[in-house]
């Protein structure tokens, strides 16, 4: 259950750590995004356009859920490991256009 | 000239459509027409009318440029238009009778 | 973390509202200013102060400036020429190697020509619209490891946080869409007037927050650079066989063909396409090498769909080697968005718009302060908190010490002779130290004056700041009469609006400032009035 935040160190925590997950979350995102879009045909810069466009959305959209959320630190957890995954499949499918190239 | 006076229009057209729909809002109504004008707002006439006017302002302003251009001529009219009613309604509530004009405090 | 939705969106939007708002009022209010940024030029530059021209012989007038800039054909990289449709003087710009100063390093030189004369402008001219203000829109200046380009960013971000946040807060959103209650006390109007500006201008301010992060967004979020740079690398390898556009030089020297017949034939093709326009950029590489390569671009139009229409030439035989294609769906949706922002068109009304949105964004994060203040101020003093002083004294800062400093660099500009003495800094260096000064003057001003916000009080740094600006702004007119003799009868009889522009909101500032003084100055009378008699009623009691 939600219990109110009682020092100040701990909001700024709680900021910070926010603020780096949702950087990861959007990273991901738009890794993900660039890789995809190019391996299915998209001109280079145009799939960086596109993913960049909706990544800040995703960032913006993803920032208010997790202060929404009813526990921040496993909301946080969540869009790390959710941006880690994405910016994985990122570089697998670099990998995989590299060796077929 | 022609392009001055077509913009200058969307403006105009704007403002009404603005004003309509703050008519159409009971508190503003009554701040207009005020207390001794019983009636409630004829709500659906003034938004038609309020929609009209935004949708004529859209057309005039597509008139003069280019859709990349006249999307944000439009926008751009729109709010200065709303902040012209919210000033107009604060100071001078009165000038909006002019867009209603049925709208005039009867006695009693 | 929160007990429900709304107090989290409240605590963001109170919170990073007031954080940041400071940062933000800054890139609103420059943000503002820089729809006028060449205008600004010409009142801080006099020598630029004529009609804009259409761009001179590129062979006759601008070729041998250029290689005078340059030390050599063989060790220059690029040459640009900008001539927008705004700035009366042509910028030329020489990229080139250097060992002037012993190692080998790459050297940028910038000169301003009057296309009527042919003449290039000496002196370090400080443009201070686009040069100054404009940068310091979307970076604070602060260019180390690009530090204050992040910190605007992250503060567009959460400008967008807060104007979500504010919506779902905003319990009357469509009932209070006109509503502006100024007799109603302080802190009521003050909030629907921070409302009125928010919710009303909210196109406006949501999309300038987007598309400005937008436009940097390759800074902040660097992946094809990094961690998909080999990517990228893949990319310009199945291009190179695509595109004609020399990378390198041959070798083989040749001289320069006609650039003047290329414009030409740039203009030809363009209205060929029914995008009529005239030449606004030109970029030149590897002259004097048969692999020379000249690039053309349209000035703008009233349209952001056709920025894209360079034309590549040859150098050497002045053939086209191949026009930039048209742009496609996702390339006209980014060509829209950061058009929308940079405004590279020329629609007059439009840039007043957009003038009364960032002003707007302005009265917002101002009123927001200032309510923050308000709602806390008397609980502060009960608390014996000094808290509350820091945030008002910040606040006069940002809204009347930002104005006071802006005044500041204008009449510094005014006063610095032509030639400065020997072993003085440059012009442009000294008009940006006056900037800091002025402002840094005004922030300890702020503080001095802010200590009965503690008590619960109003602050007399507001009024006294009023009328600051209210003289600085006469004087920055006056001084624009004495020094250059462009007096307000002058400029408006002929018509020079940019001069005429800025002396006239210089005017209108000084008017609004007084006002304001006079009114705050009123409302604090009346306060301590009520409070005395208060007190009188109390010790009679």
């Amino acid at each position: 259950m939600a219990a109110r935040i009682s020092s100040r160190q701990q909001i700024a925590l709680h900021v910070v750590a926010a603020l780096v997950a949702n950087y990861v979350f959007t990273w991901g995102f738009i890794a993900l995004g660039v890789a995809g879009l190019f391996a299915a045909g998209t001109e280079f810069h145009d799939a960086e356009s596109l993913a960049s466009m909706l990544g800040l959305l995703v960032f913006l959209t993803a920032f208010l859920w997790t202060f929404a959320a009813r526990s921040l630190p496993r909301a946080c957890l969540v869009l790390v490991g959710g941006g880690a995954l994405m910016a994985g499949t990122a570089s697998l499918i670099q990998a995989l256009l590299i060796r077929a190239y | 000239m022609r392009d001055a006076l077509l913009l200058i229009a969307a403006f105009v057209t704007s403002i009404a459509g603005m004003g309509w729909l703050a008519l159409s809002m009971d508190v503003h109504w009554r701040q207009v027409c005020g207390n001794a004008f019983g009636s409630p707002a004829p709500t659906k006439r003034l938004r038609a009318l309020g929609t009209l006017g935004l949708g004529t302002s859209l057309v005039l302003c597509l008139s003069v440029n280019h859709a990349s251009i006249a999307s944000l001529v439009w926008v751009m009219a729109l709010t200065a238009a709303a902040f012209s009613i919210a000033f107009i309604l604060t100071w001078r509530a009165h000038w909006l009778r002019l867009l209603f004009p049925p709208a005039r405090p009867t006695a009693g | 973390m929160f007990q429900s939705f709304r107090s989290a969106m409240t605590w963001i939007h109170t919170w990073f509202g007031l954080v940041l708002g400071f940062v933000l009022m800054g890139a609103f209010f420059f943000g503002a200013l820089c729809v006028f940024d060449r205008e600004i030029d010409k009142w801080a530059i006099p020598e630029a102060r004529f009609e804009v021209q259409p761009m001179p012989s590129f062979d006759r007038v601008l070729l041998p400036e250029f290689e005078a800039m340059s030390p050599s054909l063989e060790t220059m990289q690029i040459w640009g020429i900008v001539a927008d449709n705004r700035s009366s003087l042509i910028d030329l710009v020489s990229i080139h190697e250097t060992s002037a100063q012993g190692d080998a390093r790459t050297e940028r030189v910038v000169k301003m020509l009057d296309p009527r004369t042919g003449k290039v402008t000496n002196g370090d001219h400080f443009k201070i619209g686009s040069e100054f203000f404009y940068p310091l829109h979307y970076s604070l200046t602060l260019d180390w490891q690009g530090l204050g380009e992040w910190i605007v960013a992250f503060s567009g971000m959460m400008m967008l946080a807060a104007l979500i946040s504010g919506i779902v807060i905003h319990r009357k959103l469509f009932r209070e869409f006109f509503t502006f209650r100024p007799g109603k006390g302080f802190r009521r109007s003050t909030l629907d007037l921070h409302n009125l500006t928010g919710v009303v201008a909210l196109p406006f301010h949501f999309f300038f927050a987007f598309t400005g992060v937008l436009i940097f967004v390759g800074q902040y979020f660097p992946i094809g650079t990094t961690q998909l740079a080999q990517l990228h690398e893949l990319h310009e390898q199945l291009e190179i066989g695509e595109s004609k556009i020399p990378t390198e030089r041959s070798g083989h020297a040749a001289p320069l063909a006609s650039v003047d017949a290329m414009m030409a034939e740039a203009r030809r093709r363009w209205a060929a396409h029914g995008m009529p326009g005239e030449v606004g950029v030109i970029h030149l590489r590897f002259v004097g090498d048969a692999n020379a390569h000249v690039a053309i671009y349209p000035a703008a139009t009233n349209s952001l769909q056709d920025l894209l229409n360079g034309v590549h030439f040859n150098g050497a035989t002045g053939a086209v080697l191949q026009v930039d294609p048209a742009p496609n769906a996702v390339q006209q949706v980014a060509g829209f968005l950061t058009g929308l922002h940079l405004q590279p068109f020329r629609h007059w009304p439009l840039r007043w718009l957009y003038a009364l949105g960032g002003l707007a964004g302005c009265v917002c994060i101002a009123t927001g302060l200032l309510f923050f203040v308000e709602k806390r101020k008397h609980q502060h003093a009960k608390q014996g908190s000094q808290a509350i002083h820091v945030v008002d004294a910040l606040a006069v800062t940002t809204v009347t010490g930002m104005v006071i400093a802006t005044l500041g660099i204008l009449i510094v500009n005014r006063l610095l002779p032509d030639t400065l003495p020997a072993g003085w800094p440059r012009h442009d260096d000294l008009e940006r130290y006056a900037f800091w000064f002025a402002w840094l003057l005004a922030m300890a001003h702020a503080f001095w004056r802010t200590a009965p916000v503690a008590q619960g009080r109003m602050a007399p740094a507001w009024v006294e700041q009023c009328w600051t600006i209210t003289v600085m702004s006469v004087t920055a007119v006056l001084l624009n009469w004495i020094t250059t003799g462009d007096h307000l009868l002058r400029t408006l009889s002929d018509t020079y609006w940019p001069v005429a522009g800025l002396d006239l909101a210089l005017l209108t500032v000084a008017a609004i400032a007084a006002l304001a003084g006079r009114k705050i100055k009123r409302r604090a009378e009346n306060a301590s009035m009520i409070a005395e008699s208060v007190a009188q009623d109390a010790a009679r009691a």
